[in-house]
């Protein structure tokens, strides 16, 4: 059935809103409407500024598009001057390209991106008129998929939806779209559907599992029973095994209006190896797997050329460990230059090698490059894995201020397990001796010009990593650690951000929590949350208020340490890597052990490899720099990786 | 700023449909990927960070559009004007197409202000008998309010149509500064009775010129 088409109630809403080129679609590169196939909408719980240059949301479009009989659409959520007016309006959710109602399409996908999204999935849902429980929905309501990063505890979002993709989804999307397809074609009911998505491999079904108490759970091995026979009692993540050799240039939509990551991006390799024990994307993204050089250098010069960008970002979580990125770098340049692109590579190298890296894409304009030791003494880089040293810090620090970097801003976290105060006081200390070398290292005239920041997140315990039984630290605690940070630094050009510690306890709830999670989600934002990753729209009175309404006590679910034997919510989805291998990791995190990366040397016994069925596969060896401890190094995932800003590529 | 060995090339444009929605800088970012994707070999400025060599006409407010906007591009060589349009033309989406191509002379005035003069027609969603004009627009600059004499702006009258669905009329830049077509009709829009007022169906800037030429 040709879906209704918005755009003439939409068009005279557009003069009495913010920034209406969000919601125009045309832009280069859009696709055309579904029309009459089988249609997806592809959703990103934020807005457009947010979600448009969102890799799930590229990749899943293409490869649904790609596929026979399918058609996929982009929906963003309006920023909430528009939502407000739409509801004023009675305008429902709309797709871009088709401007047609979200709730019209065969199948909704939304991505969870982060911790804090939780409630925009039930405004995304509220808005497109579809009921925001999976089993309040009626037969012609559209099947509502989930995925990405916080699938790995999908548990505070199950009952919202139908069906929950573990991993990559460059196949699984596609392949669980036309199982649907070929059953709704045959007449079959919503719960026909639904059981036969449970037998798709990495696919999710809450509804045919049973929540179990704690004590069944922990008896069990899993909270989440199958209540049928046939439905898999563990679910293994999707990998994606053709990535590697897949074309690194992805049809990419250009848009008017300015959004975050608004480049050109090429992924250049997936995966992260290094260990670190805080990090979920180290974690969830093995094996690692390397596009070659010429893949890549052929991707960004047809992306250019296609999209028109002037900047181009080799995308990944550590982007200057690809085995050939000193290749791809000297070649990238050369296609670009004498053009005023700039180049950029996100990087958790903490090395003279990472530098020189920036250095090479970074032309005459240096910006800030940032660093990320995660904590200031040895003894806790050791317990987190973080394999850096001291002096590998120093070593980038001379590097980049004597190439011309001028600013700095150094990556800690607080609150990891095992912290004591003398932690915090050596992120002061470090962060100053950082400053006296990166002054030693610039010509006295410009020393004055000199600057270091030091940034600090409280860590959040995430599910599947090996820290995943320590409880973060309470809210009071954060502030009382960020005040002795504080008078602790005794340098004025050493300046201390950090993150507000009520979003970061949200974000351990969702990361831990279990089922009960999502009626805490849903009375918070029956409250008014929206937007929680957004400062200005917070609403920590709205969370408070919802814990007490359904009985929660999200203290418990943030903050509680187990022993790594206790069974956690997320026990019956697995990446690959075992809990065996996670609690081996908590045990030697205690003793001070520290774990290499495998893509340098032998395999450590993750088991991620052998579950999936899937190797490391590097482009080519990857060889350590000598004396650099990066190669052991770790880092805990793309929103702060050590971003060098790209100068312009010239000649 | 005039470089002899460039060869400057001005583009003329429409911005149309929906993409009359667009901010005058998400416009200049589109037209400037557009050159990008026609493969032109536009110049680079020098410096720490380097542009493309690109300048543009006045500014159009968000939701007004332009039947015949322009731009100047530097080139490093000469490509015939039917070359630029033609591969300009694969590189651009419909509503912001390029029309026409040809090279100007360095010291011909900079685009920003080549072209005071501009004719505005705005369609109306209902007709009207007759179009009140305001003396003054009220007008917010700077986060203050400032009133702007609509006689020492506007060029003419403003010439409601003999449908009376569409009104016609010419604004003056100023150095000192303009006022903005947008202002003006909601201006005159609010003079009616709230009852049988129509609202804008469209505004579009359809010619521009310098009181002898005409773009
Ligand atoms: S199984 Fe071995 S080689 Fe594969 S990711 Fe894990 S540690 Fe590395």
């Amino acid at each position: 059935m040709p879906q209704t088409n918005l755009w003439p109630r939409l068009r005279p809403l557009l003069a009495r809103v913010e920034r209406p080129a969000r919601y125009l679609d045309h832009e280069w590169g859009a696709g055309a409407p579904a029309g009459d196939a089988f249609s997806f909408c592809m959703v990103y719980p934020d807005t457009y500024e947010l979600g448009q240059a969102n890799q799930a949301v590229r990749i899943l479009v293409n490869a649904v598009n790609a596929a026979d009989g399918l058609a996929a659409e982009r929906a963003f959520l309006p920023a909430a001057d528009m939502a407000d007016l739409m509801r004023e309006e009675g305008l429902p959710l709309f797709s871009l390209e088709g401007c047609a109602p979200v709730g019209e399409f065969d199948v909704v996908g939304i991505t969870l991106p982060h911790e804090l999204a939780a409630t925009n999935v039930l405004e995304v849902l509220d808005l497109a008129g579809i009921p925001l429980r999976a089993a309040d929905r009626a037969e012609d309501d559209p099947i509502v998929l989930g995925g990405g990063p916080c699938a790995l505890n999908p548990e505070p979002y199950a009952p919202f939806f139908d069906a929950i993709t573990i991993g990559e989804g460059e196949e699984a999307t596609p392949e669980t779209l036309a199982r649907i397809r070929e059953l709704r074609d045959a007449g079959a009911p919503r719960a026909a559907i639904l059981r036969a998505l449970a037998a798709i491999p990495g696919t999710y079904v809450p509804s045919l599992y049973r929540w179990r108490t704690e004590a069944e759970a922990q008896e069990a091995g899993s909270w989440a029973e199958p209540i049928e026979p046939g439905v898999p009692a563990a679910i293994e993540r999707r990998v994606f095994e053709g990535f590697a050799r897949s074309d690194a240039w992805e049809p990419t939509v250009v848009p008017y209006t300015e959004v975050v990551h608004d480049r050109l991006n090429v992924e250049v390799l997936r995966g992260c190896a290094r260990g670190c024990r805080f990090c979920q994307a180290g974690m969830m993204y093995r094996p690692v797997r390397e596009r070659s050089a010429d893949n890549i250098v052929a991707a960004v010069e047809r992306g250019l050329a296609e999209t028109g960008y002037d900047e181009v970002s080799l995308t990944s979580l550590s982007s200057t460990d690809h085995s050939q990125i000193a290749e791809i770098l000297a070649r990238v340049n050369g296609a670009c230059d004498g053009r005023g692109i700039r180049v950029s590579v996100p990087s958790q190298r903490l090395d003279a090698f990472g530098v020189e890296m920036a250095r090479l894409v970074a032309g005459q304009k240096k910006g800030g490059l940032t660093f990320a030791p995660e904590a200031g003494t040895q003894r806790l880089r050791d317990v987190i894995n973080k394999n850096v040293t001291e002096d590998d810090l120093f070593g980038a620090i001379d590097a980049a201020f004597a190439a011309g970097w001028r600013r700095c801003k150094l990556y800690f976290m607080i609150g990891l397990p095992t912290e004591t105060d003398d932690d915090i006081k050596g992120i002061a200390s470090l962060a100053q001796r950082a400053y006296d070398r990166a002054k030693a290292a610039v010509p006295p005239d410009q020393r004055g010009s000199v600057r270091m920041g030091v940034s600090v997140a409280v860590f959040v315990p995430k599910a599947q990593t090996p820290f995943q039984w320590d409880g973060q630290i309470s809210p009071d605690e954060v502030l009382r650690r960020v005040g002795l940070l504080k008078r602790s630094v005794k340098y004025k050009a050493v300046d201390v951000h950090y993150h507000d510690p009520k979003t970061s306890f949200v974000e351990a709830v969702m990361s831990r929590g279990g089922r009960e999670a999502a009626d805490w989600v849903e009375a918070a934002w029956r409250r008014g949350a929206r937007f929680d990753a957004w400062t200005e729209h917070f609403d920590e009175d709205a969370w408070r208020e919802a814990a007490t309404e359904v009985g929660l006590e999200p203290e418990a679910i943030a903050q509680v340490t187990r022993e790594p034997g206790y069974v956690m919510p997320w026990a019956h989805v697995s990446t690959g890597v075992s809990t065996r291998f996670l609690a081996l990791e908590r045990r030697r995190a205690a003793a001070g052990e520290t774990t290499p990366d495998c893509t340098f040397g032998a395999c450590t016994g993750c088991g991620a490899c052998p579950t999936l069925g899937v190797d490391n596969e590097l482009a080519a060896p990857r060889v350590a720099p000598a004396g650099a401890g990066a190669t052991r190094g770790a880092d805990e995932g793309a929103p702060r990786a050590g971003a060098p800003e790209g100068g312009a590529c010239h000649g | 700023m005039a470089d002899p060995s460039l060869f400057r090339l001005r583009v003329v444009f429409r911005k149309a449909g929906r993409l009359a929605l667009l901010s005058h800088l998400e416009v200049a970012r589109a037209l400037e990927r557009a050159v990008r994707r026609a493969g032109l070999p536009f110049a680079v400025s020098q410096g720490f960070s380097p542009h493309m060599r690109i300048a543009f006409g006045a500014a159009l407010p968000v939701g007004v559009g332009g039947e015949r906007e322009f731009y100047d591009l530097f080139l490093t060589r000469y490509v015939a004007p039917a070359k630029c349009l033609e591969a300009l033309r694969a590189g651009s989406p419909d509503d912001l197409m390029a029309l026409e191509c040809a090279y100007v002379e360095h010291a011909a005035p900079a685009a920003s202000v080549a072209y005071p003069l501009s004719t505005y027609r705005v369609d109306l969603t209902a007709p009207v008998g007759e179009w009140p004009v305001p003396d003054a627009v009220t007008v917010v600059r700077k986060k203050k309010e400032k009133e702007l004499a609509v006689a020492e702006y506007l060029a003419g009258e403003m010439l409601l149509a003999d449908d009376g669905r569409s009104v016609m009329f010419a604004l003056e830049a100023k150095p000192t500064g303009s006022l903005r077509p947008d202002k003006l009709v909601d201006a005159c829009l609010a003079l009616m009775p709230e009852k049988s007022r129509p609202q804008r169906a469209a505004l579009t800037r359809i010619a521009q010129s310098d009181g002898t030429t005409t773009l």
